[in-house]
């Protein structure tokens, strides 16, 4: 690829001798003092943070990302095992409310350096241009404050260095990618073919795993356990590709730091740097400007434990924005079973998508619409599949031992983002004695047409594959929202650039700020808008 | 054991790998096909009737596969390992199990005379599925007391390389991979499931 080391060097920058971190790049990594005044200090290092970091540290800044969780080291800190990998998801308390609550952890929750990225599946698939005005052309939604060709530039900047690997992808803006698809799998095949028989266009990726080297990172290995962190290093997540070259740049990347406040001066209104608890002790990093990427649950936990006197209801809340807008997409997944043994864990689960049902279709009476993909659970979540039958017992051993039989679809559904659907502060508190954030989620009439339109299009692919008997279970997927950009500070609690409107120097730049999310996986995109953002804070925009 | 979950892949058994494991994992595995740790969060009474759901909700007692889920399950309960959330009309995991612990307790009091470990099957299989067959129970939303139950029990069992055998899933695979993914296909480790036809949908298990 060549370009992309000049670039972004993380690949290069990762060992090859079949070890996973370079940990010499670790232990001479810049240290700043907390009382030195950074040009920024970025609080979590998930997608957009990182992205953030690596950017300004090459265009000279002096940047320290910190992070609540640990400087992951694949060798020891992961393993090729489900109940092990708990520790990957952020597991510290949270309530969840509303007619239909939405489970945290596993589902939508990383912990650590690297962010959710280090156990989502791996799709990477663009958003459509129609995402950026579904309220000008359906009436549902928001407009953003920017369109898809904004983002352009930068989603063909970061498909180049995650790398992502697919067929040229017909559905949206179409484009290529960097690597070429990757073989399939069981379950792979099963979508191709029953897709095929009904005339429904798959394609295999886009996924954000290596096919082939890349820099000093290996081929995958199909060994099937991508949402328990990728000790191959073939998975990209920012811990491998952001993180490394933003430490040879001279960024100070702080794990095992909980920043607790973002503290502003009382008489300027300007963010002054954030509070932290590390090693149990209380401290301060000043910092010329604040960027918060702490994703959809914990920056808006972050700005309404940020009240001050100056923004008594919370940091960048005058107009009860905060924490509002935060949406899920509906992520039913459908298993079909099969005399013939798919063995559907013998491959990454993020195979083949469909972008078919994305787009709003005159002829239904829900707008926007669906994505459909390969996932494949492993036995633990296989075991939540066949519990949510109804099966305990005898019953739920037999079904289980079947496992080898079966393929499973899921779908994303662009559920719409409803004001009412929000963080707030809980009376209860965590270890620190800080609320927690109580995550109220209500599904509205067109997010429950999407589910069941969603659901028979992937009984009916498995059906025409030749599956006998199809099972669903409805369940949630992905975060995004929860400190939305909008065009005025009435609607939003960002601008375009994710500058918040109501604290000069202090930034947004995580999955919070997007104002739709349409049926893509949403990694790409938030990397995409941290980027930009980096060019115009670096005035090379 | 001849039930109809196992037997499936004769010869098949998953610790038969090891060697090929990473040794964080394997020691990892290793650790939890050891001896099960000492008991630390149930009392003595709700250790009883915990032993007797996961039991039934995990068809040890039809078919015992040899996993502790009870002793995995209190050691969870004891590190306060959650699923990273709650319900905002239940309270937090710990306490969860406990008073629904009591609850089946009290149930079997008023079906049996005794407490919940100590009816016959039959009895606690009823109690069992009543909250499953239930929308409020003692008060509490039933399903998501179903949801707290079969969330460990399944975490715990479908952890176990004893279960994995059961389904033909060879568990960890890092460092070595697979080769043959595809329909139909296997790799050298493999075991072809014995009894293909074996459709529980079918046969309506």
């Amino acid at each position: 690829m060549p370009g992309v080391r000049d670039r972004n060097e993380s690949a290069w920058l990762l060992p090859n001798d079949g070890s996973r971190t370079n940990h010499g790049l670790r232990r001479d990594m810049r240290r700043f003092a907390d009382t030195d005044e950074i040009d920024m200090v970025i609080v979590g290092c998930g997608a957009g943070g990182s992205v953030l970091a690596q950017r300004l540290a090459r265009a000279g800044w002096r940047v320290a990302a910190l992070d609540a969780g640990p400087f992951w080291d694949p060798d020891t800190d992961w393993v090729s095992d489900e109940a092990g990998s708990h520790h990957l998801y952020w597991t510290e308390p949270r309530v969840i409310a509303g007619s239909d609550p939405v489970p945290m952890g596993s589902n939508n929750s990383g912990r650590g350096v690297g962010g959710s990225m280090v156990h989502y599946a791996g799709y990477t698939p663009r958003f459509h241009p129609s995402d950026f005005s579904t309220y000008t052309a359906d009436g549902v939604g928001a407009d953003w404050p920017l369109g898809y060709a904004d983002l352009r530039p930068y989603y063909a900047d970061i498909e180049q260095e995650l790398p992502v690997a697919g067929e040229h992808w017909p559905w949206g803006d179409p484009h290529g990618y960097p690597y070429r698809p990757h073989p399939v799998g069981g379950n792979g095949e099963v979508f191709l073919r029953g897709a095929g028989k009904l005339g429904i266009t798959a394609k295999v990726g886009p996924v954000a795993i290596v096919n082939g080297r890349f820099g000093n990172r290996p081929h995958c290995i199909y060994r099937g356990f991508c949402l328990q962190g990728c000790k191959v290093n073939a998975k990209a997540s920012p811990l491998i590709t952001h993180v490394p070259d933003a430490l040879a740049r001279g960024a100070e990347i702080r794990a095992n730091a909980m920043v607790t406040q973002v503290v502003i001066d009382q008489r300027t209104g300007r963010a002054l740097g954030v509070n932290y608890l590390r090693d149990g002790r209380e401290r301060f990093q000043r910092a010329r400007m604040v960027a918060v990427a702490g994703y959809s649950i914990e920056t808006p936990r972050l700005l309404l434990n940020s009240a001050s006197s100056r923004f008594p209801d919370g940091l960048c809340n005058d107009f009860d924005q905060v924490g509002r807008y935060l949406m899920v997409q509906g992520a039913p997944q459908t298993a079909g079973r099969f005399d013939a043994e798919v063995r559907m864990y013998k491959s990454p689960p993020p195979e083949v998508s469909s972008e078919e049902f994305y787009e709003t279709d005159p002829a239904k009476d829900y707008k926007r619409g669906f994505a459909i993909q390969t996932v494949s659970p492993l036995p633990i979540t296989w075991a939540e599949h066949v519990a949510a039958q109804g099966h305990w017992g005898s019953a739920l051993r037999e079904y289980m031992s079947d496992y080898v039989h079966w393929s499973c679809l899921g779908a994303l559904c662009e559920f719409l983002a409803l004001p009412e659907n929000r963080v707030t502060l809980d009376d209860e508190k965590d270890s620190h004695g800080l609320p927690v954030a109580r995550f109220a989620y209500s599904q509205g009439d067109n997010d429950r047409a999407l589910v069941k339109a969603a659901q028979a299009v992937m009984e009916d692919i498995l059906h025409a594959a030749g599956a006998d008997e199809v099972i669903t279970i409805k369940r949630y997927a992905h975060l995004v929202g929860g400190a939305r950009m909008a065009a005025s500070e009435r609607h939003g609690v960002v601008d375009q650039n994710c500058r918040s409107f109501a604290v000069p120097n202090l930034y947004i730049t995580d999955g919070s700020v997007l104002p739709t999310q349409g049926s893509a996986n949403p990694a790409l995109t938030i990397m995409a808008v941290a980027a930009r953002t980096a060019d115009h804070l670096t005035g090379t925009a | 054991m001849t039930g109809p979950a196992t037997g499936r892949f004769p010869g098949f058994d998953v610790l038969g790998q090891a060697r090929h494991w990473d040794t964080v994992t394997a020691d990892l595995i290793a650790a939890r096909t050891g001896p099960p740790p000492e008991p630390r969060f149930f009392t003595d009474a709700e250790r009883a009737a915990a032993e007797a759901l996961l039991d039934q909700l995990t068809g040890q007692c039809d078919e015992p596969l040899g996993v502790p889920v009870l002793a995995m399950v209190d050691a969870r309960l004891a590190a306060a390992e959650t699923d990273g959330w709650r319900y905002e009309d239940l309270p937090e995991d710990g306490q969860a199990w406990r008073e629904t612990l009591g609850c089946l307790d009290k149930d079997a009091h008023d079906r049996c005379g005794t407490g919940f470990a100590g009816a016959p099957r039959h009895d606690q299989a009823a109690i069992i599925q009543a909250v499953q067959d239930s929308s409020e129970w003692h008060g509490l939303n039933a399903p998501r007391v179903w949801s707290l139950w079969t969330r460990y029990a399944c975490t715990a069992l479908y952890s176990h390389p004893h279960a994995w055998s059961e389904m033909g899933f060879p568990g960890p695979a890092y460092p070595r991979g697979y080769k043959n993914a595809g329909v139909g296909k296997l790799e050298p480790f493999e075991v072809q499931d014995a009894r293909a036809g074996d459709d529980p949908v079918r046969d309506g298990a």
